[in-house]
């Protein structure tokens, strides 16, 4: 017998009620004046007499009334044990979760659950099959669905902790899958884990089919030693006598109620410890570390933040990845008036990341050089022939980015499509209400910045002249001008892209350049077409590598992982690679050109707070942990029969109202007495 | 002398919750006594008579209408002459009125019962001639009607208007009272005598210094005696108001077995004293109270 409400057992202690009254009640009646106490007070008094309980049916009565509507309410539920098992009832499925995240690297975690999990597989009997997953942040299937205990236990023995984070759904998903397959009547889930709280954001689709039984194996306790956390680095860079030098800080957490004293902390760039610092943190207290700056003098240098060992390794060291800050060159082709490109060079000029690194030519004066250095032309209301246009156009297709921007003199051959739109005549906006410019596309790159409100309004720019474009075949309009013409559009040409302005980047047409907006717009747009990324010190294991999404890497074929290991890219298809280790990655290409990227643990998954598994259970598989409405046979119950074996709960209240109605008649009896 | 009876035929054996029923004291003494009379078929007049008892020589100042003159014709002295009649008895009931008294299971309290009782031996007293007094007490004297023939009203109107409702306590108002009655005499002491029998005894001692002869009821009530009852319950003293949970039935055998003890020893003191001592029932009729007071008389007559 089973009881959905077994917490109404608390009111059993009601029962108590009955018995004090019986005990104590009978006193409390009419006071019985009596001549005098003198032969009373000499008897001894004993007041376990007093406790004497004079009606036993009574009581029993009432007790027995209460009992019942106690039971009645924690709703007793009978299981079919009576019943005839189907055949083959008795075979299980058993599922095998087992948690290989880096926390489980706490202690002595990971040994505690590969015993788990070989008691689980020891369980099996030879009409039963097994499956092994480890689950982290995915899941993998190690072993699936097989009765030979000895294969199951090898796939344990050969597992080990990963660098990822814990993610309860997936592998909760994969052991539906693999259950939802299986014909076996019993089919059951185990999950063995730390349970830590962060590794569950809720149900996310992980329902277990219905009849399944999921087991939580709980592997937590403490361990005898602190456990700190890089949680991250802060990088400051300043130069100093025209070298770059970086200033790291490292944020330190102490996740245990131990303190931690006598332990230091290593800050390491290129393998070789620069800066050593004591560190002592409060229990569950956190601290910042800052180091002495160093010199930048090379590409792609590693650095590491180190803490002493503790009882978890894994998040004791943070890797880091910094190379000199480059500039993004480009070129400016303007009439070589000093007016027409005051502003655009003054904003070109301000900035760190990137720094811009511009050099001015007249349109005859490009060179194959010029444009081989530079990640972007600005064609800055200029005139361009025919070869400067098919040169420019060769130079996109080629990766290169190209703004135009279109004043009173800006021409472009009609012969060369590459624009993202024909220049039409001016449009005079001097007279009337000046132009304004609206309709701007926030999720464009160039334009995100402005999307948050008072972050830029380019509507309140006053434009007095603009040329009337055209938008060509396959180019964005990312603006337009309050008259519907376009403003801003892009074009991608083969590798490359191409942005156009319909205005003037000087005063001769707008107000542009005087505005907050203008500093923005053209640095946004020149970073966008030279396709520039601010380089990451780190990612986080889990994150997946994009080689193509890298300059560098353009003809690049390997990738050497944390371990070692060769990952040769493949010129087609998927050459995504996931960084599942803890360390650096190279990626290496032809010509010796090397990438490197640091990779560190999640610092959230070092936090070791555990859930209730139970919260696990009702989400995945019903409150009761094999399906509300499923019997131990497996085969789930009709609602019919389910209402069936919960009915003795309505017996059991009719039966203590019967019994307090007899309780009521033989209380007026006995008061009648 | 011929004998007025007023009897209420078997009077004597009526239920005291009856006669308790009936508000004239007057007419329950003169129905008790008179049918008790009766019943008895004595005389009980006497004391009353004139008989010479000596002579004395004349001192001045007493009535020369008590000289005897034929003797002083013979001899030439004064001689006055003694009569009897001068000893007819004092009676005086001491009557507990403390707030214990006030107490009764059967229809009728302690203090009504012994109200009865006092107006019924006041009555017999009367009848005999004799001086009747009455004494109410419980910590102090409430009242005192002294002894006088002509008394027997004024006792029973005292007795009307009597309530009991303080704390009682023998010795104080007994120890004073026994400097009043400097004449012989009988003394009832009516009461439930709720102290240790040595006290008691200490109390009602004084009162025979003078030759006075005591009777002593002691009055309970059944359920006193009995202890009958069954829940437990909080008991309340009546004079103290202390309270005390109880259960009876564990109680009882006792409770029971102390009150034996203390009306045997009170028993076994009184008559170590000379003192005439009887516990009363208030469910028992009155008889039996009435006869033993005129056995008690008739041994004292005796003994005379």
């Amino acid at each position: 017998m089973q009881f959905l409400a077994p917490l109404f057992f608390v009111a059993l202690a009601g029962l108590a009620i009955p018995v004090l009254l019986h005990l104590t009640q009978r006193e409390k009646k009419q006071i019985i004046h009596f001549p005098s106490l003198m032969f009373v007070r000499r008897i001894p008094y004993e007041a376990v007499r007093r406790r004497k309980i004079h009606n036993w049916l009574l009581l029993m009565v009432r007790l027995a009334a209460l009992a019942l509507i106690v039971l009645a309410f924690s709703r007793p539920l009978f299981s079919r044990t009576n019943q005839a098992p189907p055949p083959g009832a008795g075979a299980r499925e058993v599922v095998i979760l087992v948690d290989n995240s880096y926390s489980m690297g706490y202690g002595d975690h990971w040994e505690r659950a590969v015993a788990a999990a070989r008691q689980q597989i020891g369980t099996l009997h030879a009409s039963d099959r097994g499956s092994v997953v480890l689950f982290a942040s995915s899941a993998d299937i190690l072993m699936r669905a097989t009765a030979e205990q000895d294969r199951l236990g090898a796939a344990v023995a050969s597992a080990k902790p990963r660098f990822s984070s814990t993610r309860y759904a997936p592998a909760l998903k994969v052991a539906g899958s693999i259950l939802s397959e299986s014909a076996l009547p019993r089919r059951e889930v185990v999950l063995i884990s730390d349970f830590q709280r962060g590794g569950w954001r809720g149900e996310e689709g992980a329902r277990l089919p219905k009849g399944v039984t999921l087991t939580p194996v709980a592997i937590q306790g403490g361990a005898d030693r602190p456990n700190v956390t890089v949680t991250g680095l802060s990088i400051a860079r300043s130069t100093f006598s025209n070298q770059e030098r970086a200033t790291v800080t490292a944020g330190v957490l102490n996740r245990s109620e131990r303190p931690v004293s006598g332990a230091s902390i290593v800050l390491e760039v290129g393998g070789i410890p620069i800066g050593t610092k004591p560190l002592a943190i409060d229990p569950s207290g956190a601290a910042s570390v800052s180091f002495d700056a160093f010199t930048i003098n090379a590409k792609n240098m590693r650095g590491t933040v180190r803490v002493s060992d503790d009882a978890l390794a894994a998040d004791n060291t943070f890797n880091f990845v910094i190379s000199p800050s480059e500039p993004v060159h480009l070129t400016v082709v303007d009439r070589g008036s000093a007016t027409s490109t005051l502003y655009l060079t003054r904003a070109l000029s301000i900035g760190d990341a990137p720094r811009f690194d511009v050099i001015s030519r007249e349109p005859d004066a490009v060179s194959d050089d010029d444009l081989k250095k530079s990640a972007v032309v600005v064609l800055n209301d200029v005139e361009v022939g025919t070869g400067l246009a098919r040169r420019l156009t060769k130079y996109v297709d080629q990766g290169g980015g190209l703004f135009v921007a279109t004043g009173s003199r800006a021409t472009w051959p009609q012969d060369v499509d590459a624009l993202p739109a024909t220049i039409g005549p001016p449009v005079d906006r001097t007279r009337g209400d000046v132009g304004r410019v609206g309709a701007l596309e926030y999720g464009h790159p160039i334009f995100e910045v402005f999307r948050a409100p008072r972050s830029g309004d380019f509507s309140a720019v006053p434009i007095y002249s603009y040329r009337n474009l055209t938008a060509a075949k396959g180019a964005q309009v990312l603006a337009r001008f309050d008259g519907g013409s376009p403003a801003v559009l892009e074009r991608k040409i083969g590798a490359g892209r191409i942005v156009m302005w319909g205005s003037s980047l000087d005063r001769s047409w707008s107000e542009l350049p005087q505005r907050p907006v203008y500093l923005p717009f053209v640095h946004r747009t020149v970073r966008h077409l030279a396709n520039y990324r601010e380089p990451q010190p780190w990612v986080t294991v889990g994150q997946v590598l994009d080689p193509s999404a890298t300059a560098v890497l353009r003809g690049q074929r390997m990738i050497l992982t944390p371990s070692g290991k060769r990952v040769p890219i493949e010129d087609e298809g998927s050459d995504v690679v996931e960084l599942s280790d803890q360390g650096f990655y190279e990626l290496r290409g032809e010509n010796q050109n090397v990438t490197v990227v640091a990779v560190n643990v999640d610092p959230a998954e070092s936090d070791l707070t555990p859930m209730d598994p139970k919260e696990i259970v009702a989400a995945a598989a019903g409150l009761s942990g094999s399906g509300d409405t499923s019997t131990a046979s497996g085969v789930p119950m009709t609602p019919e029969q389910t209402e069936k074996n919960q009915r003795l709960w309505w017996y059991l209240l009719c039966g203590g109202i019967m019994l307090l109605a007899v309780d009521t008649y033989l209380s007026n009896r006995l008061a009648k007495t | 002398m011929p004998v007025e009876t007023h009897a209420i035929p078997g009077a004597r054996f009526m239920d005291p919750t009856v006669l308790a029923r009936i508000g004239n004291l007057e007419l329950v003494a003169r129905a008790v006594v008179d049918g008790f009379i009766n019943g008895l078929h004595k005389a009980p007049y006497f004391g009353a008579s004139v008989d010479f008892a000596e002579h004395r020589g004349y001192v001045p100042g007493d009535d020369i209408r008590r000289m005897d003159w034929k003797l002083w014709a013979r001899t030439d002295r004064y001689y006055i002459k003694e009569y009897e009649a001068e000893s007819n008895m004092n009676f005086s009931v001491l009557l507990d009125a403390s707030k214990s008294m006030d107490y009764g299971t059967k229809g009728i309290t302690k203090f009504e019962y012994a109200r009865i009782l006092t107006a019924c031996l006041t009555n017999l007293v009367h009848h005999q001639r004799d001086r009747v007094g009455f004494v109410a007490f419980d910590s102090e004297v409430l009242e005192h009607v002294p002894p006088s023939a002509k008394h027997m009203e004024t006792v029973l109107h005292v007795l009307d208007r009597l309530k009991p409702g303080r704390p009682g306590n023998l010795k104080g108002p007994l120890h004073k009272l026994a400097e009043h009655f400097g004449r012989r005499g009988v003394l009832v002491v009516i009461s439930d005598f709720y102290e240790e029998p040595e006290s008691i005894l200490e109390a009602i001692s004084p009162l025979r210094f003078r030759g006075n002869d005591l009777i002593v009821f002691h009055l309970l009530d059944p359920t006193e005696i009995e202890f009958g009852f069954n829940d437990a319950q909080p008991f309340e003293d009546l004079e103290s108001g202390e309270q005390m949970p109880v259960v009876p039935e564990a109680f009882r055998e006792e409770y029971r077995s102390l009150v034996k003890a203390h009306i045997d020893a009170l028993t076994q003191s009184f008559s170590a004293v000379r003192v005439d001592y009887t516990m009363l029932d208030t469910s028992k009729p009155l008889d039996h109270a009435l006869n033993r007071y005129l056995n008690s008389r008739a041994r004292t007559m005796k003994i005379r």
